[in-house]
């Protein structure tokens, strides 16, 4: 059994067009992800935008509506809001991309991190307001916070505040989605670093979502690549950076700025193959629609969106 | 207009300390001489009516005194009489009374429904939403002046409060239209977006997250919808379809405006309730323009 | 965009029958129908009445009626008015003329006042003209119509003497002369002015705000620095941007005029559907009442659907809805 399973997930919105409104066609923003997160572990999910990683995210969590598919949590089916007990509900939680929208504006930092400590636990006052700065100093901010409003802080500060509220009640699972990509990439360390810290304090595990391949090399354990709705290849750090099957993963780990100046010469050469591959090998690995294929495996751990045999 | 250096006294607040919603407000009203005035102004001459009205008899006031109609002011009538006889002076103290009275009241209603039915609509969206709109939509086609004097004719036994309520039935839609796009807008912020995953229930998100952050909408708009429903019942009691004579209020006044010889030989009895409606309408519409001021950080001015 | 038309279309469809069956319901509940008048005339005895009643379908059901009704409207027959004693369809046919030339003459006047005083106080905002300018509009806005043409016949008709105090023309002239129209027009100036001069400030703020947005948009820089004269900046960019949303102020300025004939004609006493609105509603003649609320109902719904025809041909993002 394993710790997050999600089976065949598919999430589609329907557009609505023609004379009198009607659903004409869907967006197929997830479109069959089947995925197995370990505890403790750190699952990365990439893609660029409008690949459906968020909302996979999202559709975890339950925040977008789940069109097909199963999500399981510790073997409990959580598809569906029902059957979400409230302690599955403590148990997960997200950090959101944008730290500025994501706060109330008009609430206190002591009333928005409070605020799931409301839901669950009966405390006092005074248990909560130290409860709260127990999590603010966790998070590297002055206890003295709490009476302040979220736009006194800075964006770095505030994504702090966001990960406070979202352990505040000890969960199991985080889903981070884009946690850093709206600071500025001085701060996205401290974050990140943090997260790790925390990782290993409270035994955390992370459904990664990024856009930045440098970020989740840094961060995740096992990494897939999405590419519109699906799917293109998964496997481990290891298996993603140094042995990418397809192509597109090709591309993105090729994109990898290398600070190194004097590899400029061999990326640039390595860059330009990729490209002509790309372009040359398109047809195998994408079909008709430019959509990737079902995932085959390559070793245990290793799976790559490829036309089945034959 | 004046965006550039407004933005950079917002920095320099928030490097300091964040004002209060109330000390924003009062820095705007201070900046704003005209809207200080006028709320100066309204607050004297709410006072004023509420308080003379308690010491005035309106029956007294309303009572039909054959000996001194239409005469012109003078010191026992400080404006003169009405075709009745009746007192003008004291009937524009009661009617301001009268017209705020239920400018408020209708303001209130109005505003509780359109919120609530906004926020509903907005909040939940999807199919609630549709129904809800289209409901709405078959409220907008009415034509709204004519609607309530129909239903003003067809009312049985037609009072102050059955008036008040038939100006509610067709008033609160434009603020629920207003409310249900920015709740719309606003449930797909990130933070109300956290409080699900965080497991707040959706009365306690409506109640603890999103609606404060649309106060000061409903503010605005609510005290700009003070003016035009004080505007608009003085419409109706001039045309006759408002407050019974009775019960007198600043159109029942100008009312009797409508005899050509009244209008044209006997402006005391019109021209100061024209005067205080336009008077109050402009007070209430500035001291609501400074507060939408206020609520935009980019238009303050103070 | 023929599919936007052609969605609004159908939009307004439902529209004018929901506003039909509540028009319709209306009446109903109205006290009396069309044989009211004859109740208490002694040469009809009550059983009488009651035949007629059968006989002209007052006693089937509603929805029957309903339809009756309403294939008489399309037809053009709105019944007959009992306390005027004539077809409805007769005396709207007087008042409607006049209220139509009522309408054209304040939409010609809101045109003429806005369009100047929005391009000026656009183009030299914040200069002391701008102010005034801003200043009416704001004044306009808080000002009840009713009041400010009150006040204008007060002092143009009364006081001064300038302009006729009521009717649509002077008593005694041949329709079709040339002294018979222009006593018309006369008599349309004071009541259109004052319509117009608080039904503009709407466009006026419109088109002010309209026109600073534009001049900071960056292709009118881009003319700027190719050298495009001022004057060519105005006509050819500027002005062609932010006049064409007015345009579809139009159907919605038809809209607004609804509420404000019924003060207009009480308070100049001109004899339009507005006045004959308050005239039926105090008569209780519902026959002719329940026609001209379903006539101003079409008209708003026609003029929000013109409204919004024109826009959706003028501004192309608002056809993706």
């Amino acid at each position: 059994m394993a710790f997050l399973e999600v089976k065949d997930l598919k999430v589609h919105f329907p557009i609505k067009g023609g004379i009198l409104n009607r659903t004409i066609d869907h967006v197929r923003a997830v479109d069959g992800v089947t995925f197995e997160v370990e505890q403790g572990k750190t699952y990365g999910l990439v893609g660029e935008s409008g690949s459906g990683k968020t909302t996979t995210g999202r559709a975890v969590i339950g925040l977008n509506h789940v069109t097909s598919g199963k999500v399981f949590y510790e073997g409990t089916d959580i598809t569906k809001k029902q059957s979400k007990t409230k302690a599955l509900r403590k148990d997960i939680q997200m950090i959101f991309q944008d730290p500025y929208s994501s706060l109330n504006p008009r609430k206190r930092v002591l009333d928005v991190i409070a605020e799931p400590l409301r839901n669950f636990e009966k405390l006092s006052k005074q248990e909560e307001k130290k409860r709260v700065q127990e999590l603010l100093e966790l998070v590297g901010l002055s206890p003295e916070a709490i009476v302040k409003y979220p736009h006194e802080f800075s964006g770095g500060q505030r994504q702090r505040i966001g990960v406070a509220r979202a352990i505040a009640l000890r969960p199991k699972l985080i889903i981070a989605d884009e946690p850093v990509s709206a600071l500025d990439v001085s701060v996205q360390a401290q974050v990140l670093n943090f997260m790790q810290d925390i990782q290993q304090e409270l035994g955390l595990t992370y459904l990664f979502i990024s856009h930045d391949l440098g970020i989740v090399k840094h961060m995740c354990d096992d990494i897939a690549i999405m590419y519109r709705g699906r799917y293109v290849e998964q496997g481990t750090r290891d298996d993603i950076f140094n042995n990418p099957q397809h192509i597109y993963t090709k591309r993105l780990v090729s994109a990898i700025p290398d600070i190194n100046p004097r590899n400029r010469e061999k990326q640039f050469h390595f860059r330009e193959e990729v490209q002509r591959e790309f372009e040359h090998s398109y047809d195998d690995y994408f079909d008709n629609e430019g959509l990737a294929y079902g995932l085959q495996p390559i070793s245990g751990s290793h799976y790559v969106a490829l036309p089945e045999k034959g | 207009m004046e965006t550039n250096n407004v933005n950079m006294d917002d920095q320099k607040q928030d490097a300091t300390k964040s004002p209060s919603g109330f000390s924003i407000i009062w820095r705007e009203f201070i900046k704003d001489k005209v809207a200080l005035i006028s709320l100066i102004f309204l607050v004297i001459l709410t006072t004023l009516v509420y308080g003379v009205s308690l010491f005035l008899n309106q029956e007294e006031i309303v009572r039909v005194d054959l000996f001194a109609i239409h005469e012109p002011p003078s010191e026992e009538f400080i404006l003169g009489t009405d075709y009745g006889g009746r007192d003008v002076f004291g009937q524009l103290i009661i009617g301001t009374r009268n017209s705020l009275s239920i400018g408020i009241l209708v303001t209130l209603a109005t505003g509780i429904i359109g919120v609530v039915y906004g926020v509903v609509a907005g909040y939940f969206g999807g199919q609630i939403d549709n129904v809800l709109m289209r409901i709405l939509d078959f409220f907008l086609i009415l034509p709204m002046i004519m609607t309530v004097i129909v239903f003003v004719t067809l009312v049985p036994d037609y009072g102050v409060i059955t008036f008040s309520f038939i100006m509610t039935m067709f008033l609160w839609m434009g603020i629920a239209r207003l409310i249900r796009s920015r709740a719309l807008q606003e449930k797909e912020l990130d933070y109300i977006q956290a409080s699900k995953t965080l497991g707040s229930s959706h009365t306690k998100i409506i109640f603890t997250q999103l609606l404060p952050n649309i106060t000061s909408l409903i503010v605005v708009t609510m005290t700009l919808n003070l003016a035009a429903n004080i505007g608009l019942e003085s419409g109706l009691s001039f045309l006759g379809f408002g407050f019974p004579e009775s019960t007198p209020s600043l159109g029942t006044l100008l009312s009797y405006a409508r005899n050509p010889q009244t209008l044209e030989f006997r402006w005391w009895i019109w021209l100061p309730a024209a005067i205080l409606i336009f008077v109050l309408m402009l007070a209430v519409r500035n001291v609501g323009e400074a507060l939408k001021r206020a609520a935009d950080a980019r238009q303050r001015r103070g | 965009m023929w599919k936007f038309i052609v969605r609004r279309l159908i939009i307004t469809f439902p529209q004018l029958v929901v506003l039909s069956v509540l028009v319709f319901l209306a009446a109903q509940f109205m006290p009396g129908d069309a044989l009211t008048g004859s109740i208490g005339n002694p040469n009809i005895t009550a059983e009488q009445l009651e035949q007629r009643r059968e006989a002209l379908g007052l006693n089937d059901p509603w929805y029957v009626r309903y339809g009756d009704w309403v294939s008489g409207v399309v037809q053009g027959d709105l019944g007959e008015s009992y306390r005027f004693k004539m077809p409805v369809t007769e005396l709207i046919g007087q008042r409607i003329v006049n209220s139509f030339w009522l309408s054209v003459v304040t939409l010609i006047f809101t045109y003429i006042i806005a369009v100047p005083l929005g391009i000026l106080s656009g183009r030299y905002n914040d200069s002391l003209l701008d102010q005034s300018i801003t200043g009416y509009t704001y004044v306009g806005f808080a000002t009840p119509l009713f009041i400010f043409a009150l006040v204008m016949l007060w002092i143009f008709g009364y006081q001064f003497g300038w302009f006729p105090t009521n009717g649509s023309v002077e008593p005694g002239l041949t329709p079709g002369t040339f002294d018979y129209v222009l006593s018309k027009l006369y008599h349309l100036i004071l009541p259109g002015i004052s319509m117009a001069l608080i039904a503009t400030v709407n466009t006026v703020q419109y088109l002010r705000s309209e026109i600073i947005d534009t001049k900071q948009r960056d292709f009118i820089i881009t003319a700027r620095a190719k050298g495009a004269p001022e004057s060519r900046v105005y006509n050819r960019h500027i002005l062609r941007n932010s006049l064409l949303p007015i345009a579809a102020f139009f159907g919605f300025e038809i809209t607004g005029l609804i509420g404000g004939t019924i003060f207009v004609e009480t308070i100049f006493s001109y004899p339009g559907m507005g006045q004959l609105f308050l005239e039926s509603v105090t008569l209780r003649d519902f026959s002719t009442l329940v026609s001209v609320v379903l006539l101003f109902g079409v008209t708003a719904i026609g003029g929000a659907l013109l409204s919004d025809i024109i826009l959706s041909l003028v501004d192309p993002r608002i056809r993706i809805k």
